[in-house]
């Protein structure tokens, strides 16, 4: 019955796939997904039945443009919505890939003011079989022919989303416009947290790689030095975080094997689960060299941290 | 009369013999091997790696400006490095394969100062996973250099 039910679900995913783009809105494309336990008034989600093209979207999302479709299961009684997106995403390597989302099922926001559902991860990204979860799609009621909201995929956001309701005829034959990205709103509340104690300490780097330099000889050192280098991601194989004083200045330390290399990060930053902080490469009086974004709480520090050229994924835990 | 010049033969031929077996027997450090390195070529390479591991660990860990001249300068040492061990190499596969390495690294190391040099270091960094395959430490535990094997640690 499970197999059936995910069947079914795999069909009426592709199917929807190659209805969005469609110049004409068709009907019927939704076929095969179970009957959701809650039940959002047909009055609330009538408005949402439309294909969409995104006009804007939070810059840190990646995603530089996409379609949408939302539509009713047919036959479905009580009627419930199905949707499916296909976004054109920055890789981490800037290259363009698409992503294919489904949205389901549909629930209302608090207030009647909306809808959100899950964000389904669906085509090449997913393993075969599998429909997995990647985040979460709310949505305002329509206004015109703008709906607003936000998304959070892979694991990340929430950003902004607005999205332009296409009319019947028109068709952006798979090559939709790209949309604004929106900046993000920066942090301004000082430090990395409400409280000093929850980030002044020393921390320990989680996310370290393999030794890149080992039975390298001679050439270790000057192979930790170049794979230490790279706006796609230097390799970090070990590293520690101080944070301490007030204002809070934090000293990064990453290794590349035998390659050390210490920031010291000033104005630390924060709002909700962002973290930002600007990075020096000779101590608090040298000119910044680039910035550290990335997300924390609870003990935890992770992101990115840009000096000149070069980028480091770092993940480091309260000890 | 005619008994001495065979007799100075057998001497002579005792001699040799005495000779050959002595330089022949004992000690493993004296022949050229298959696998391991030659007295000789082991203290020259030893010698030039203990130099150049220190000469690299003394330029420490560039900043990004910097990165240019520290590829040169490393360029300068591996190539200098690679003439030495080359000019002491004997006949054993071990040591050949060593050099053989080193050979590999310089025109790699080269190229990554090239790219250096243009600010392209993702290239500098995609160019060292070139450096990475040789294995050089590997080559040098091989050869049983145990200087060359280590990897020079940054003072900075």
């Amino acid at each position: 019955m499970k197999r059936l039910k995910l069947i079914l679900v795999l069909g009426a995913c592709l199917a929807l796939l190659a209805s969005v783009g469609v110049a004409m809105a068709t009907t019927g494309a939704t076929t095969g997904y179970p009957q959701p336990r809650q039940v959002v008034p047909t009055t609330l989600s009538a408005p949402f039945e439309n294909r969409y093209v995104l006009t804007a979207v939070g810059s840190g999302a990646g995603i530089r443009s996409g379609e949408m479709k939302f539509e009713f299961e047919e036959g479905s009684s009580p009627q419930f919505l199905v949707g499916i997106s296909q976004f054109y995403v920055y890789s981490p390597t800037g290259e363009i890939e698409t992503a294919l989302f489904t949205f389901y099922p549909f629930t209302e926001l608090p207030g009647g003011k909306g809808l959100k559902a899950p964000v389904l991860k669906v085509g090449a990204s997913a393993s075969y079989g599998q429909v997995t979860q990647d985040g979460e799609i709310r949505l305002e009621s329509p206004v015109g022919d703008t709906m607003k909201g936000t998304i959070r995929i892979h694991g990340d956001g929430p950003w902004p989303v607005e999205f332009r309701v296409l009319g019947d005829a028109q068709s952006y034959h798979g090559s939709p416009p790209a949309a604004k990205q929106i900046p993000e709103a920066e942090p301004t509340n000082p430090g990395w947290g409400a409280d000093a104690s929850e980030y002044v300490g020393e921390y320990e780097l989680t996310n370290a790689s393999e030794d890149p330099t080992a039975k390298a000889g001679t050439l270790g050192a000057v192979i930790g030095v170049a794979q230490g280098l790279g706006v796609n991601g230097a390799v970090v194989t070990g590293g520690s975080m101080k944070v301490e004083g007030d204002p809070a200045v934090a000293t990064v330390k990453v290794q590349t094997g035998a390659s050390n290399r210490e920031f010291t990060l000033t104005d630390l930053a924060w709002e909700g689960d962002k973290r930002t902080a600007q990075v020096h490469d000779e101590g608090v009086e040298s000119p910044p060299v680039g910035r550290f974004e990335g997300t924390g709480g609870k003990g935890m520090v992770k992101g990115s941290l840009v000096s000149g050229h070069s980028l480091y994924k770092v993940e480091f835990q309260l000890k | 009369m005619k008994s001495r010049p065979v007799v100075t033969l057998l001497l002579l031929a005792v001699v040799g013999a005495v000779l050959v077996a002595g330089c022949g027997g004992g000690g493993s450090s004296g022949g050229s091997s298959k696998g391991g390195s030659s007295g000789d070529f082991a203290s020259v390479a030893e010698a030039a790696c203990t130099k150049t591991n220190e000469q690299i660990a003394a330029l420490g860990t560039p900043q990004q400006a910097q990165v240019s001249k520290y590829m040169e300068r490393t360029e300068a040492l591996i190539e200098e490095l690679h003439e030495q061990v080359q000019a002491a190499a004997g006949d054993g596969s071990a040591e050949a394969a060593y050099v053989e390495g080193l050979a590999k690294a310089v025109p790699l190391i080269n190229e990554m100062t090239n790219a250096a040099r243009n600010e392209n270091f993702d290239a500098v960094r995609e160019l060292s996973s070139g450096l990475i395959e040789i294995h050089l430490g590997e080559l040098a535990e091989a050869a049983e250099l145990k200087t060359c094997a280590e990897v020079p640690v940054s003072e900075s």
